[in-house]
C-alpha cells in the first residue's frame, strides 16, 4: 500500500511509484535513479519473472527451448522476438503454464509454475491477463459480456462486475459499444474488448502472443499505445510479436530468441540485431 | 473470506452454472434433443425391466401364496376330535400360519361353485371328496415338513394324502431366483450403455464449447466452475428424458396388461397403479445420475487443465 501513498506523493498522475522508478531506470543518470529509490523505499528489486536453465522438450522429441535463463523485473515492457518455431510460443506457454519445463525453475511473482498444485493454477491466471492474436472472444457474447466473462468465472457480485467492467471498457476506448457482437466489431475493436477482458481483474503481468498479428498497421499501433498505457499504471508486459516497425520504434527491452535459446537481450532494442548483421535481416 | 461470503459466492456460482446449462441445452437443441432421445430410450428398456420384473414378481407371489398352502385330506373313518387335535398342533407350529377344517360339505360346495366344474359337478352322485385341512405355510422351503407331517398322521387319508407337488414348488423358486439375477444383469448392461452414450453427446455438447472452456480456463475458472455447467446439463437432460420415459410408459402400462391378459391368460397378470410412483422416483433418480455421472466423465478430458 505504501505504493499507493507514493502515486499521492507524486502528484496523482495515475502512475504508481514503482512503475515510475522502472521507467526512469532507462534513461536517467545513477543519482537521480538513487534519488527515486530514496522517494520509494519500499522498491522491490527482486526479478517478477525469473527463468533459471529453462529447458523445454516435448513428448515428440522436439527440443523447443535450451538453457534459457531471463529475469523480468516489476513494470518491465519487454518483447519476444524471433523467427517463427524459435521457441516464443512455447516461452508463451510456459509462462502460463499451459506447459512445464523439462528441466529449470521458472518463478513468477516467487511461485515456482513447475512445482504449483493443479488447483492453484486458476488462482495464478488470475493474476496474470493474456491477449492472443486470435483474441479468443466468444462469439455467443457481447461486448459486454465477454469481459464480465473473466469476472464471473470468480464469483464476483454483479455490482463489482459491473463497476470493473465499465472501467476496463473505458480504458480501452468502448464505452458504447457494450451491447455489440464481437462479429459486428473491427478487429482492433476486437482485440480492444480481449485486452479489457485482460485487464477487468487488475492483473499485475499482461502476457501478449502476438496481439498485433491479425492488425493493419494502424490499427496495431493504436493497440500498441493501449499496451504502453497499461505498462504506465505499472503492470508488466510480456509481448511476443513479429512487428518488426513498432519494436524498432518504441525501442524497450528485446528479448530475440533463436533456435530455443537466447540469442540477444537489450535494454532498449530493436527487432534485428543491427550491428551483426544490417543490410541481410532489416531488408 | 467469511462463511457468509463463501456462501454467496457459492449461490451466484451456482446460479450462473444453472443459466449457463439451461442455455446451453438450448443453444444447442439438436445435440440435447439427440440426447434425451437416447436416454428416454434406455430409460423406457429399464423401465419395461422394472415393469415386467415387478409383474412377475406379483405372479410369483401369486404363485406363492398357492404352493405355500396345502391341503391334508382327512379319511372319512376319523373321529372329528383326532382332526381338531391335529389341526390345534398345526396352528402351534410356528411355520404354519393358518389352517381351516374343510368338512365334506363345505368341499362339495367349494368344488361346485368353480365354474370350471360346472359340467363335471352336475355328474357327481352323493359325496366323493374328502374333508381337508387347508394348512398355509408361512415359508416356501417349509412346505415339505408340513406335508411329510401330513402324510405321517393318523387320520389322512392314505390313497390321496395331499394335494403337494414338492416338484413344482422347488422348480417355481429356482425360476424367482434367475429372474432376479436376469433382470438385475439386464439393469446394469442398460445403466453401462446409457453412461456411455450421455458421455458421448456432453463430449459433443463440450466439444462445441471448447473455445469457451479455454477461455474460461485462461481467465483462471476452476476446474469446477467449468465441470458444473455440463454436470448439471447433464442431469437435466436426464432428468427430461426420464420425464418422457415415464410419461409414455405410464400411458402404455394398463392397456399393455389388458392386452397381455387377454392373450396369455392363464398368467395371473394385473394392473398396479401404486407401482407408477415407485418406478416414477427409481428413473427419475436413475436420469439425474446418468446424466451426472456422463457429462462428469464426458467432460473430465477436457477440463483437466
Amino acid at each position: 500500500m505504501a505504493l499507493r501513498e507514493g502515486v499521492g506523493l507524486l502528484g496523482g498522475i495515475g502512475y504508481t511509484a514503482r512503475d515510475l522508478a522502472t521507467r526512469a531506470r532507462r534513461r536517467v543518470t545513477p543519482q537521480q535513479e538513487t534519488q527515486l529509490m530514496v522517494l520509494t523505499p519500499d522498491f522491490d528489486t527482486r526479478p517478477v519473472i525469473s527463468f533459471q536453465h529453462v529447458h523445454k522438450t516435448y513428448p515428440t522429441g522436439t527440443e523447443a527451448l535450451r538453457d534459457v535463463n531471463l529475469e523480468v523485473p516489476q513494470g518491465d515492457f519487454l518483447f519476444l522476438v524471433g523467427p517463427s518455431g524459435a521457441g516464443k510460443s512455447t516461452l508463451v506457454r510456459l509462462l502460463i503454464r499451459e506447459e512445464k519445463p523439462t528441466r529449470g525453475k521458472i518463478f513468477v511473482d516467487g511461485i515456482e509454475l513447475g512445482r504449483m498444485k493443479r488447483r492453484k493454477l486458476p488462482h495464478y491466471r488470475r493474476k496474470v491477463g493474456l491477449v492472443f492474436q486470435d483474441f479468443k472472444l466468444l462469439p455467443n457474447l457481447t461486448v459486454y459480456e465477454n469481459v464480465a466473462f473473466a469476472m464471473r468465472v470468480l464469483g464476483e457480485p454483479d455490482h463489482k462486475v459491473k463497476a470493473r467492467v465499465a472501467e476496463a471498457l473505458d480504458t480501452v476506448s468502448l464505452s458504447g459499444k457494450e451491447q455489440t457482437y464481437p462479429a459486428n466489431l473491427s478487429g482492433g475493436e476486437q482485440q480492444r474488448v480481449a485486452i479489457a477482458r485482460a485487464l477487468v481483474h487488475a492483473p499485475r503481468f499482461i502476457i501478449a502472443d502476438e496481439p498485433t498479428g491479425n492488425l493493419d498497421p494502424a490499427t496495431a499501433w493504436e493497440i500498441m499505445q493501449l499496451f504502453l498505457r497499461i505498462n504506465a499504471r505499472g503492470a508488466t508486459v510480456v509481448m511476443a510479436t513479429h512487428n518488426r516497425e513498432i519494436v524498432d520504434l518504441l525501442r524497450r527491452r528485446v528479448i530475440a530468441i533463436d533456435a530455443g535459446q537466447i540469442a540477444r537481450d537489450d535494454r532498449s532494442g530493436r527487432y534485428h540485431d543491427d550491428l551483426a548483421k544490417p543490410q541481410v535481416r532489416a531488408q | 473470506m467469511t462463511a457468509q461470503a463463501d456462501i454467496t459466492m457459492i449461490l451466484r456460482n451456482l446460479k450462473f452454472a444453472l443459466n449457463s446449462a439451461w442455455q446451453s441445452f438450448w443453444r444447442n437443441l439438436a445435440v440435447s434433443l439427440a440426447a434425451v432421445l437416447s436416454i428416454t430410450l434406455i430409460l423406457i428398456l429399464a423401465g419395461i425391466n422394472l415393469l415386467v420384473g415387478h409383474a412377475f414378481a406379483q405372479v410369483l407371489d401369486g404363485f406363492r401364496t398357492k404352493v405355500s398352502e396345502i391341503s391334508i385330506n382327512v379319511s372319512d373313518d376319523t373321529p372329528l376330535q383326532t382332526v381338531y387335535d391335529f389341526q390345534a398342533q398345526l396352528a402351534a407350529d410356528p411355520r404354519v400360519v393358518t389352517v381351516t377344517f374343510v368338512t365334506k360339505d363345505e368341499a362339495l360346495r367349494e368344488f361346485k361353485s368353480d365354474p370350471q366344474n360346472a359340467i363335471l359337478a352336475t355328474q357327481i352322485e352323493g359325496n366323493p371328496l374328502d374333508a381337508k385341512l387347508d394348512v398355509r405355510v408361512k415359508n416356501l422351503n417349509d412346505v415339505a415338513a408340513i406335508d411329510a407331517m401330513g402324510r405321517q398322521w393318523s387320520g389322512v387319508d392314505p390313497t390321496d394324502p395331499t394335494n403337494y407337488q414338492g416338484d413344482f414348488v422347488n422348480r417355481m423358486l429356482d425360476l424367482s431366483e434367475w429372474l432376479a439375477i436376469a433382470g438385475v444383469a439386464l439393469l446394469i448392461v442398460l445403466m453401462i450403455v446409457s453412461v456411455v452414450i450421455v458421455m458421448n453427446t456432453i463430449r459433443t455438447a463440450v466439444y462445441h464449447r471448447r473455445k469457451e472452456i479455454e477461455v474460461m480456463k485462461l481467465v483462471g475458472a476452476t476446474e469446477w466452475f467449468v465441470r458444473g455447467p455440463f454436470v448439471l446439463e447433464g442431469i437435466m437432460t436426464g432428468l427430461i428424458a426420464a420425464a418422457i420415459a415415464l410419461a409414455l410408459l405410464a400411458v402404455a402400462y394398463e392397456p399393455a396388461v389388458v392386452q397381455f391378459k387377454s392373450d396369455v391368460g392363464f398368467i395371473p397378470l394385473s394392473y398396479d397403479p401404486a407401482f407408477i410412483s415407485s418406478l416414477a422416483r427409481d428413473l427419475l433418480i436413475a436420469g439425474a445420475l446418468l446424466g451426472a455421472v456422463g457429462s462428469y466423465i464426458g467432460v473430465r478430458r477436457y477440463v483437466r487443465i
